[in-house]
């Protein structure tokens, strides 16, 4: 794999965060602290707060209380445009490309803050990673495949050789194989290389084989926290997907 | 088939006028998805002004032009600044901007009658030699706006295609929470797309002013018609479909004219916008928004 | 002396017209949602029948300088009788454009083109509307009993108008008090959710456009046989623009506001201008107008939206017409605190009239290989299952899994790209989603979708089906007609507001409530519709857990009283508690299908909610 991306991880601390809609809170007091070179996972049932979340953290849900920092900086509320120049890049769930625009093109828009005569070369740097997008480069986005199209999500964050990667639900929609492949070769590949990886996950069990750190979230609080294998054994740990005593007894 | 040669010339001409104000019309409705019924106004007022610096400042017409450019482009920017998106913050349904957008329209036109009252005017410019060719009949200074659309049209497909600030504006159309989340200052964007698509408003008042020789304030009021079908027929907030919109409502418009009564011209326009709504509201090719 | 009363009736018979012009449109705009920027349309050509109708035949000899057809020499009240009709018949052809489909927006785009382009071809087109030229010497009507040159013909004139708006006011006011303006209402609110509780979204417009239609024309004949003239110059698109004006400044959604709008701008703006001092710039007064009407628009949308008059709040409940709506608590987590009021002892069967045998678990509804794509990705694929009557079936599954999209194609809210539907054995896959509303399939939806400007006892009422007064016609039939069978549903969504606990609300605006409110008031709704199917889309969405326990409690306690109930749901302890049984769907395929128990037990379900 290509070392051209490899950058300089900062830290993301999310400390006490509440934060949600209309000055009404969906997740509550929220610690979070990821760190360069590892992935922390967010896990949780449907509808437990780990989008809101995430987008809490990248200023595009309103926090109402707690501060957000990357590094030294205090990003709290700042507009989404002003984290991303602050080196947090985020692929969102859904509506992760621009449909009507190009591969290339939603590449440059990626390196969109880059100096202009550097945005050619990262898209080569970006495109080692994702060989794959290479053959496509005028077809749009809209038209691709579900993991192109996550591919192309993530390849337009890395074009600003980002901090911090905010990854939301990347393998949502896809195809087992190509999901176990994204999460174990790609991200975890995105943190040895140095990045910070903060990653919200519906598929518990892969997302704690490539963590570090793993928080489950549930009715908008952490109910749970810990290094992968300690949650693994944990009954609690599927109980807070799948409910009831029966995974207790 | 002299006639129609001739009617043909006469629906490029009016292609060409009309392409470069649906390119504008489209535009604001991609970033902003404002129906912006006041474009009209912009572009009479801009012509207006062209008008004063031609003929009371005796500029030439085509330099004259470029206030009239100017008007267009800053009007635009004001409007959008000042009463659409203060309008749109507050969350109301698409239906109210359009409601305040004719009442901006009805400021915009009828002010400009209050100052410069009912009576026509003209440029003053020779329509220059008359060219015969292929059996068309076209003005020099037809043939100068065929020109001017044809540049700018290559423009605009230069802007969206190959500058950052176009892609910007392409990518703000599509997706503008994405577009702020890779660091694109939406804002600027959309008041940049306003200031474009309004130098294309006031460019398209003064060539409409231009090509129909006489005009008076109330003359674009209606103009909108034309605007909306060429605009539908190629998809709302798509430039490249405003242009063959624009191309095939200008040629159809005049050729039926050629061969029918040319006082029932626009019904085909009418007929088109109809039909578009009712059938294919996206436009022909398209089911997305995109410039 | 003579000059001012002359002057006078003039004022009283355009006052009649501008007023009776504005509740027509109000009612389209203000009650039912439909922006007609046409309006101008349906008065010019009710004016114009009136007028041919009351001409004499066209001959060369005395009148032929101008053109017309017809020409019945028909006595009054027959032209504006005509008038009226052909008001109503010119609505026809717009029908199409007022669907459920189209953009608002797009719509009044339409409808304004569509009064551009007609004023141009009737300009044009001599031989049936004499071009711009018009027709003149229109004969006025009833001058066998009055001489028209008389003070007394025109103080006439000006009372007839007057007793129609009159009467005009009360018949619209007959249609918007009963339960059909709450449908009218509602689907101003939000078309969607009416639909999916069985109104006919297009029959509703459709009937309005009519209505509005048929008055403007009425109102049309009245100017027409005053003044005796008519050229199209008049009828400019930009006249609506001003009734518009008007109805947002008297206050949309209000009679009275329309009528008190009529009076101020149309009116007001004429009668004001007409006492200015001649200026050497004729255009100067008339463009000063236009100006003025614009700022108006723009002014009033902006400070004060909802108009002198703003809608009234109509109070349901028998707190009477000073009764103050509750606070409502802001805090999110105050729906923990909500409690369910004395559910526990309502007797569902009764109150919702449930039938049938709450033991049959026979299949009620199934899908046969139903299947959905969005711009090619498949989202549902080749979903086969069958629901039981009288359970609980609980449909869940990773996001993305299709649960949704499977839902909406049950309601019939989305289409399917193939696949069939059956409902009791029936294929009701082309079946609109209003009709199957109709025969007892019931949604909620996953995004609030409350009536916002409705009480929330209007919410509620607005649900039930088959009321008598919720029809054109028996909104006319009047409250004799309706107001017995209106009183009982007010009170059995009342007892159900009761139960749930939120009587102190039952007057507030549904938009005002707090989240857990919201999705209260939603589910009440859908009991209310009586269904046979209640099909409910993440019902537990943002509601504080232990009120989606007690809300829980109430479903399992309904599908013992034989409902058939299908939820959607990511919280699966709620699963668990309640539904059996439970269908999995994962990457648009069913997964599993068994109670919660048996799918914890199967791998490939702990697989796709864990693993990768």
């Amino acid at each position: 794999m290509s070392v051209e991306l490899s950058t300089s991880g900062k830290v993301l601390r999310a400390t006490s965060v509440s934060a949600g809609y209309d000055g009404r809170a969906i997740v509550h007091e929220i610690d979070v602290e990821a760190t360069p070179g590892k992935v922390v996972s967010v896990v949780g049932p449907n509808g437990s707060g780990k989008s809101t979340l995430l987008k809490s953290l990248v200023g595009v849900v309103p926090v109402l209380a707690g501060a957000v920092t990357v590094g030294d900086t205090d990003i709290t509320n700042l507009a989404p445009e002003r984290i991303a120049m602050l080196g947090v890049g985020y692929v969102p769930q859904i509506d992760d490309v621009f449909p009507p625009l190009s591969v290339k093109e939603n590449l440059e828009i990626g390196g969109y803050l880059l100096p202009r005569h550097d945005v050619a070369s990262q898209i080569e740097a970006v495109l080692k990673f994702f060989p794959r997008l290479k053959t496509m480069m005028s077809r749009k986005a809209g038209k691709l495949s579900g993991g192109e199209r996550k591919m192309l999500a993530m390849g337009r964050v890395l074009m600003l050789s980002p901090s911090v990667l905010v990854l939301d639900e990347p393998t949502a929609n896809l195809a087992p194989l190509v999901a176990t492949q994204l999460l174990e070769e790609y991200i975890r590949g995105f943190a040895d290389h140095g990045s910070t990886v903060l990653l919200v996950e519906q598929r518990a069990k892969a997302a704690l084989r490539i963590s570090d750190w793993t928080c489950v979230l549930s009715g908008g609080r952490v109910v749970l926290s810990g290094a992968p294998r300690d949650l693994e054994n944990n009954p609690l740990f599927v109980e807070s997907f799948l409910g009831g005593g029966a995974a207790r007894a | 088939m002299s006639v129609f040669l001739s009617s043909l010339g006469f629906g490029l001409i009016s292609a060409a006028v009309l392409a470069i104000a649906t390119v504008g019309f489209t535009m604001q409705f991609a970033v902003t998805n404002v129906l912006n019924l006041a474009y009209g106004s912009v572009m009479i007022n801009s012509a207006f002004v062209t008008y004063f610096l031609n003929y009371h400042l005796h500029l030439n017409a085509w330099v004259a032009m470029i206030g009239g450019v100017l008007t267009g482009a800053f009007a635009s920017y004001l409007l959008n600044r000042f009463v659409f998106t203060p309008f749109q913050r507050r969350n109301l349904p698409p239906i109210t901007i359009v409601i305040v957008a004719l009442g901006v329209d009805l400021v915009g036109t009828f002010g400009l009658q209050a100052i410069v009252g009912g009576s026509y005017f003209s440029y003053k410019q020779s329509l220059g030699r008359e060219l015969h060719f292929w059996g068309m009949y076209l003005s020099t200074l037809q043939l100068i706006i065929i020109g001017i659309c044809v540049v700018v049209m290559g423009l605009i497909h230069w802007l969206l295609k190959y500058t950052r600030l176009g892609k910007a504006m392409r990518a703000t159309s599509a997706n503008a929470s994405l577009a702020r989340n890779s660091g694109i200052r939406t804002q600027r964007v959309i008041s940049s797309t306003w200031l474009i698509s309004g130098a294309l408003c006031g460019l398209a008042g003064t060539v409409f002013a231009m090509n129909t020789g006489v005009f008076e304030a109330t003359s674009a009021q209606l103009y909108i018609v034309l605007l909306l079908a060429a605009m539908f027929l190629g998809g709302p907030g798509s430039a490249y479909g405003a242009m063959l919109g624009a191309l095939t409502i200008g040629v159809a418009t005049e050729v039926s004219a050629g061969y029918f009564n040319p006082e029932y011209k626009e019904v085909i326009a009418f007929v088109v916008l109809l039909g578009m709504l009712t059938f294919r509201p996206y436009g022909l090719f398209g089911s997305e928004k995109t410039i | 002396m003579s000059a001012i009363l002359f002057y006078l009736a003039t004022i009283i018979v355009y006052g009649a017209v501008d007023s009776m012009a504005c509740l027509a449109l109000n009612v389209q705009f203000g009650f039912a949602g439909l922006s007609n920027f046409g309006f101008i349309i349906f008065q010019a050509g009710g004016a114009y029948v009136a007028a041919v109708l009351s001409m004499g035949p066209w001959q060369k000899s005395n009148q032929g300088f101008q053109q017309y057809v017809l020409g019945w020499h028909l006595a009054w009240p027959l032209p504006w009788i005509g008038a009226a009709l052909f008001g109503g018949l010119l609505a026809i052809p717009f029908v199409f454009l007022v669907g459920k489909r189209l953009r608002g927006d797009f719509a009044a785009v339409g409808l304004l083109v569509s009064a551009v382009l007609l004023n141009q071809l009737v300009n044009n087109f001599v031989p049936l509307f004499n071009g711009a030229a018009g027709i003149s010497i229109v004969p006025a009507p009833f001058t066998h009993y009055l001489n028209p040159q008389g003070l007394g013909y025109q103080f006439a004139y000006g009372g007839v108008a007057v007793v129609l708006t009159v009467l005009v006011y009360f018949l619209l006011r007959r249609v918007t008090e009963s339960p059909y303006g709450r449908s009218l209402r509602a689907m101003r609110d939000n078309d969607i959710v009416a639909d999916a509780l069985g109104k006919n979204v297009r029959v509703q417009r459709t009937s309005m456009l009519i209505l509005g239609g048929m008055i403007a024309g009425l109102s049309g004949a009245i100017l027409v046989g005053f003044i005796n003239l008519w050229a199209p110059g008049a009828w400019g698109y930009a006249e609506t623009i001003v009734l518009f004006a008007a109805i947002i400044v008297g206050g949309a959604g209000n009679h009275k506001g329309a009528i008190l709008g009529a009076l101020l701008v149309p009116l007001g703006f004429e009668e004001v201008t007409r006492f200015l001092p001649p200026l050497s710039n004729p255009e100067l007064v008339p463009a000063l107008e236009w100006v003025a009407i614009g700022l108006l628009i723009i002014g009033f949308l902006w400070f004060r939206p909802d108009g002198i008059l703003p809608e009234r709040r109509r109070i349901l409940s028998g707190a009477g017409k000073s009764s103050v709506p509750s606070p409502i608590p802001t805090s999110g987590e105050s729906d923990s605190l909500i409690n369910l009021g004395n559910l526990d002892q309502m007797d569902f069967r009764q109150l919702l009239r449930l039938e049938g045998d709450a033991s049959d678990h026979g299949i009620i509804l199934s899908t046969d290989r139903l299947t959905r794509a969005f711009h090619g990705v498949t989202v549902v694929s080749e979903v086969s299952i069958e629901i039981q009557r009288g359970r609980l079936t609980g449909l869940i599954g990773p996001n993305g899994a299709g649960k949704s999209t499977t839902l909406a194609m049950l309601a019939g809210t989305l289409a399917p790209t193939s696949g069939k539907v059956l409902y009791e054995g029936r294929d009701i896959t082309s079946m609109p989603s209003n009709e199957r509303a109709k025969s007892g399939m019931i949604r909620t939806f996953q995004l609030a979708s409350e009536f916002k400007k409705l009480t929330v006892l209007e919410n509620l009422v607005s649900a039930i089906p088959r009321q008598s007064g919720d029809s054109f016609v028996g909104a006319l039939r009047g409250r004799r007609f309706w107001g017995r069978d209106d009183a009982e549903n007010i009170e059995r969504a009342s007892e159900m507001l009761e139960g749930f606990g939120l009587s102190e609300y039952a007057d507030s605006y549904a938009g005002g409530l707090s989240g857990g409110q919201r999705r209260l008031v939603e589910i009440m709704r859908a009991l209310l519709a009586q269904p046979t199917i209640l099909l409910l889309d993440e019902p537990m969405a943002g509601v504080h857990p232990n009120l989606a326990h007690k809300i829980g409690d109430q479903l399992t306690r309904l599908v013992a009283s034989g409902m058939t109930i299908v939820m959607v749901e990511h919280e699966l302890a709620i699963m668990d508690a309640f539904c059996d049984p439970v269908i999995v769907l994962a990457e648009g395929w069913v997964l599993a299908q068994g109670t919660m128990a048996e799918l914890r037990a199967k791998k490939e379900v702990v697989e796709a909610y864990l693993v990768g």
